[in-house]
Parts: C-alpha cells; sequence; structure tokens
C-alpha cells in the first residue's frame, strides 16, 4: 500500500525528458523504391503528426511493426535527420533550433552508426570523449569505471574488428555514452543480435536505468517491451495510436492481444 | 582541441596501417624499380651502330671499338672535319666527335682530346658514357674535355620543366586518391562517420579534420614518387640532375614549394568533397577518376595553349604553368602569388561546401 503511494507521488513530480509535438517527416521516393513499394506516389509519409512524452528514469518503447516510422522517429530526436513539421525537446532543446544541444545531452545506438574496427576501445572512447569535449580528468575517471562495470578492461587494447560479438556490442555502447548523457534513445536494440548479445544489451538497458538515466527505445518484439518498459507507444503508419504504462495499455491482456486488437481498429482484419 | 582530436586520428588511422601506408609510399618505389629498368634497358641490350667522326689519329680509337662491342653495339667511323661532324651531330646524322690533337699518342706532353656529343639525343648521351670512362683511363698522359653541342643547363630545364609539372599532377593525384577515398567515402559506407556526425563537434571542424590530415599524407606520398624520379633519373636520361637543380636559386624553389604546397589541398579537398557526395567507395573512385582525367588533360595541354593572364583563375592550369615557367628560369612572381592565393581560395570553398554537405540529411543519411 505504501510502495503504490510512494510510486504515485514520485511519478507526480517526474520530469518531462523527452517531448514530441506533432513530429512529421516525409521521404522522397526514387523509382525503384516506388517499384518496391507498389505506389505511384512521389512521396512518403513515414512519420504523421507523431506526439509523445517520455519521463526521467524511465524506459519508454515505441512499439510498431516494421514501416511504422520509428527508427525515422528516432533519428529526428537524435538530429540526424530534421522534422518536416512540428518539433521535440529533449531536457528543454529543441530539436530544430539546437541540434549541438540535444546531441550532447543524449547517446544514439543504431545499428547504422558503427565504431572504426581499426581501433582500440580505450582509443575510440579518448576519441569520441574529446568529440564531446569532455575534460581530460574526468575522461580518464568515467573510462575506468565503466569499463570495469562492463568488463571490456581486458580488451583495452584489442582492435574492435577483433573483439567477439558481444564484446564489440559492449563497447558500442560504452562509447555512445562516454559523455554520461542524460538520456539514451536506442533504435531496435536486440535486432539482429545473437541471444549472448541481446542478453548483453538488456542488461545494459537495465543497468542504464539503474543508474537513473532515461532510456528510449524502439522495437517490434512485445517480450523486450514487457521485460524492460515503463510506459509504452503503439505506432502504426507513422501515427501514435496508444500510449501509457503497460498496466494502462493492457489492463491485464497480453501486450501481444492489446496489440493486435489496436491494430485491427485500425487496418480491419487484413493482416 | 576537437579538430586536433580529428587530424590525430586521421594520423593514427594511417600511421598504424601498414597497408594503407604501403598504398601511398608504394608508387614511389614502383616508379624506381620501372624507371631504373627502362633506363638501363635503353642503354643496355639493343644493337646499334655508332656513327663517329674522327679528326686526327690515335691508338685510343680501337680500345673504344672493343668497348663498345663488348656492349653488343658496334662503331663506324667517319672521316671528316670537325665543323662537318659538328653539323652532322646537331643533325643527328652523327652520333659523335673525337678530336684529338696531332701526334696524340707520340707527344709527350700537351696532347687533348675532344669528344663532341649531344646531350639531348639519347644514343650520342650512350655513346659518350661509353666512350669517356675509356678515355679517361688513358687520362695521365692528355687531358680530355666532352663538349655537348647543346647547352646543358638549358637542355637539362627544358626537360625538366616539360616533366615535373605533369608529374607533380600525377604524383599528388595518385597519393591523394587511395587514402581519401579510404578515409572519407570508406567511412560513409561503413557508417563511422554518422557516429562522429551524431556528436556535437562542429560540421566545419569534422571538415577541417579529414583535409588537413589528408592533405599531409598526400603530400608525404607525392614526395615519395617525386624522390622516385629524381633518383632513377641519371639512369633513364643519362643526365645528372643534380647540376640542373643546383643552377635554381632559392626564390624558384620557394615559390614552386608554395605553388604545391597550396596545391596539394586543392586536390585533397575536391576528393574529398566528391567522396563525400558518394554513397560507396566504387561511386566515389568513379568520380574521382573522372576528376584525374581532367586534372591530367589540363596538366598536359599547357604546351599547346598560350596562356594569357586568365590563367591565375583556372585551378590545376595556373599551378602547372607558373612551376613550369619557373623552372625554364623565368620566375612571374605576381602570377604565382595570385595562383597561391587561387588555391587557397578554391580550396576554403571545397571545405565549406564539404561542411555543408555533412550537415545534409539528403547526402549522409539516405537510404
Ligand atoms: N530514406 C528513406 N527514403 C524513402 N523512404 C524511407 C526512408 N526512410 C524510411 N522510409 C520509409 O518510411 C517508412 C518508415 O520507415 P522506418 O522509420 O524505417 O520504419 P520502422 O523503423 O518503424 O520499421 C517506411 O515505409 C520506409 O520505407
Ligand atoms: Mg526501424
Amino acid at each position: 500500500m505504501s510502495d503504490i503511494i510512494s510510486q504515485d507521488s514520485h511519478s507526480f513530480f517526474k520530469q518531462e525528458v523527452v517531448r514530441a509535438e506533432n513530429l512529421r517527416k516525409t521521404f522522397l521516393l526514387s523509382r525503384k523504391q516506388q517499384r518496391l513499394e507498389k505506389t505511384n506516389a512521389k512521396r512518403k509519409i513515414a512519420v504523421d503528426g507523431l506526439s509523445f512524452s517520455a519521463f526521467g528514469g524511465e524506459i519508454y518503447g515505441l512499439l510498431g511493426p516494421n514501416g511504422a516510422g520509428k527508427t525515422t522517429t528516432l533519428r529526428m530526436l537524435s538530429t540526424l535527420i530534421r522534422p518536416e513539421g512540428g518539433d521535440a525537446f529533449i531536457l528543454g532543446h529543441s530539436i530544430c533550433k539546437d541540434p549541438a544541444k540535444v546531441r550532447d545531452c543524449i547517446g544514439f545506438m543504431t545499428g547504422e552508426l558503427r565504431l572504426e574496427g581499426f581501433f582500440t576501445p580505450d582509443y575510440l572512447f579518448d576519441f569520441f570523449g574529446a568529440m564531446h569535449g569532455i575534460d581530460k580528468n574526468a575522461l580518464h575517471e568515467r573510462k575506468e569505471m565503466l569499463f570495469r562495470k562492463f568488463g571490456i578492461d581486458r580488451f583495452r587494447e584489442v582492435k574492435v574488428s577483433e573483439l567477439s560479438t558481444g564484446m564489440a556490442q559492449k563497447v558500442s555502447l560504452v562509447v555512445s555514452i562516454v559523455h554520461d548523457p542524460e538520456v539514451i534513445i536506442f533504435d531496435e536494440p536486440t535486432n539482429g543480435l545473437d541471444v549472448l548479445t541481446a542478453k548483453v544489451v538488456t542488461d545494459f538497458l537495465a543497468e542504464l536505468k539503474a543508474m537513473g538515466k532515461s532510456v528510449l527505445l524502439s522495437t517490434h518484439i512485445f517480450s523486450l517491451v514487457e521485460k524492460l518498459c515503463d510506459r509504452v507507444g503503439i505506432i502504426i503508419d507513422g501515427k501514435m495510436t496508444a500510449e501509457g504504462t503497460l498496466e494502462e495499455l493492457c489492463g491485464g491482456a497480453s501486450l501481444e492481444d492489446t496489440f493486435f486488437r489496436i491494430y485491427r481498429g485500425i487496418k480491419g482484419d487484413t493482416l | 582541441m576537437k579538430l586536433l582530436a580529428l587530424i590525430k586520428k586521421e594520423f593514427r588511422r594511417f600511421f598504424h596501417d601498414p597497408r594503407l601506408l604501403l598504398t601511398v609510399v608504394l608508387p614511389g618505389l614502383f616508379i624506381f624499380a620501372l624507371y631504373s629498368v627502362i633506363g638501363s634497358a635503353i642503354s643496355g641490350n639493343a644493337t646499334y651502330e655508332y656513327n663517329v667522326y674522327v679528326v686526327g689519329q690515335s691508338q685510343v680509337v680501337s680500345a673504344i671499338e672493343a668497348t663498345v662491342k663488348e656492349s653488343g653495339s658496334t662503331v663506324r667511323w667517319l672521316n671528316g672535319s670537325e665543323e662537318e661532324a659538328r653539323k652532322a651531330i646537331e643533325e643527328r646524322q652523327a652520333d659523335a666527335c673525337l678530336v684529338f690533337s696531332d701526334q696524340f699518342d707520340t707527344a709527350a706532353s700537351g696532347a687533348q682530346v675532344e669528344l663532341i656529343y649531344d646531350l639531348s639525343n639519347e644514343k650520342s648521351s650512350a655513346f659518350s658514357s661509353v666512350a669517356s670512362p675509356v678515355l679517361h683511363a688513358y687520362g695521365m698522359r692528355f687531358s680530355f674535355v666532352a663538349t655537348s653541342v647543346t647547352d646543358e643547363q638549358n637542355f637539362g630545364r627544358e626537360v625538366i620543366a616539360n616533366m615535373i609539372p605533369v608529374l607533380v599532377v600525377a604524383f599528388v593525384f595518385s597519393a591523394c586518391m587511395s587514402v581519401t577515398l579510404e578515409s572519407v567515402a570508406g567511412e560513409k559506407e561503413r557508417g563511422t562517420l554518422g557516429t562522429i556526425l551524431a556528436t556535437s563537434v562542429k560540421r566545419s571542424q569534422i571538415a577541417l579534420g579529414k583535409v588537413i590530415p589528408l592533405s599531409c599524407i598526400a603530400a608525404l606520398g607525392a614526395a615519395s614518387s617525386f624522390l622516385g624520379v629524381m633518383l632513377s633519373m641519371p639512369k633513364l636520361m643519362g643526365m645528372n640532375l643534380a647540376t640542373v637543380a643546383g643552377s635554381y636559386g632559392f626564390v624558384s624553389y620557394l615559390f614552386i614549394f608554395l605553388l604545391i604546397l597550396s596545391f596539394v589541398p586543392l586536390i585533397v579537398s575536391a576528393v574529398t568533397a566528391v567522396s563525400t557526395y558518394s554513397r560507396t567507395v566504387k561511386e566515389a573512385s568513379g568520380y574521382t577518376s573522372v576528376i584525374m582525367i581532367l586534372v591530367m588533360v589540363v596538366s598536359l595541354v599547357t604546351s599547346f595553349i598560350s596562356a594569357g593572364d586568365w590563367f591565375v583563375a583556372v585551378p590545376v592550369l595556373n599551378s602547372v604553368l607558373a612551376i613550369e615557367a619557373i623552372l625554364r628560369g623565368n620566375i612571374m612572381v605576381w602570377q604565382t602569388l595570385v595562383s597561391v592565393a587561387a588555391n587557397i581560395v578554391y580550396t576554403a570553398l571545397l571545405v565549406l561546401l564539404i561542411a555543408r554537405m555533412f550537415s545534409s540529411e539528403r547526402i549522409m543519411f539516405r537510404k
């Protein structure tokens, strides 16, 4: 009983760390893409007026099928691409007006961004620390702490290309939080990973949450959301269709059933 | 600070990777090996009949003939006056002429022999290099001079002026090509450039962080190729470059240095720009070969065009023409300085363009 009250009062004071307002993004389709998508439309609407909020210290999951616009949304939030409409704020910084500030307070992880395999974890950590303008002493301390915590210590002088997949993944994760970002954005955290590496990643995310960080992730895997996320937003065809805590959304049913109920409500019975 | 880290990263990538290092230094070694082989092939194997005038008489002639025969060639001795001989050599009807003083073999002192040849004629030079040592071996008893019908210094300068600028362009280009393609298009293709773009570092710094170190590496590669040519030159041309090289003053070298110094970053930033634009290394190397052909054509046409003052505004052409003029011995002060300034301006514009491309999602993050 007292537990519930303290949780509630806690969430009452929760800080909004990510706020997306009416985000919109379309892509010009090339001939080849038009043929692949079986359409004559010149533009594809990838994200269509998307709004949501994620709170401090929580893991927020964007759940949706392939092509729903999850990756596009996260690329906009991490300032790799610009929205055509709307805006989003990370710790109050606008992704449109202040992208450099946003970059300094987020860590973005995605399969699309990689580390040069030629360099060692030790060097890459220092290099990206310098890219974020981190003071040398602070950087050194943080490196020792993170390397020890994630077991990279012994491999610090081994080229990333020569590391096991799991260890290389750990290095990517650690390097992306070199600047101690408050918000971590992660596109499809476990996609394409073997079970051991996937566990490395999910443990890492839980660890970040324990450190008091906020995580925003995208996925199409129900179990991942159930295991990790505090709140979830269901995104279909670039639109936010339902949002809330798992409790609020499912009300006892499984997430999978809930998802398909919502999906049918929008798309009809054609799966 | 961030710029420094970016520059250091490129150097580290380069100097710690033997494969990359080799792609830059190898052309120099290759040129040296190739030119040395060509050089000895020209002067060595082919049989040839030398036409040589003899004015006066000496036994030495048969010693020379024997030496020539050892190398597989023969000599046809011709009679005539020194004037006839000079004329024939200049017209390339004959290869050389030996002028002996009276009583050459028997005179107790004051005997003289002169070898007249043509430095600009390959065969003539070859005969001179066979005959001279033989005469030197007899040198205790008489004085020996070898004179060329063409002025050595002018000839050397002409050769150098025709050859060096084209080589500079070719070497700079080939040296910058492999590293720049690998470092820019390669990083883009592998997704490692994106990781840097996701940080707060300024796009202009990322652009400079590529162009500055890559220019240094390209300059190094070009220097290595250059050294290769210089070292193999004596073997290839049968001429000693040191005497010609020593005939240019400090200002000439300074100006050439400035021109090359401003030319390297220009080429590097051009290749960086197309590498940034391209999706893959393959696409980038396609575009780059087109630029290379254009640049080589421009550097080769210089001998066919009569350039007015407008040339200082044309990249590549301005540097090639200015270097050529300096090597011919006429230093053109304002043209050189304006060319250097133009190179710097073009480079700056390209760096801005590269920075713009780094902030363009259409170019950096299209699928
Ligand atoms: N660069 C692009 N060019 C054209 N279409 C794109 C591009 N990026 C994404 N899309 C399209 O936008 C839609 C949303 O894509 P995405 O955000 O990757 O979805 P998700 O990550 O949810 O699978 C898809 O239909 C996809 O084909
Ligand atoms: Mg995706």
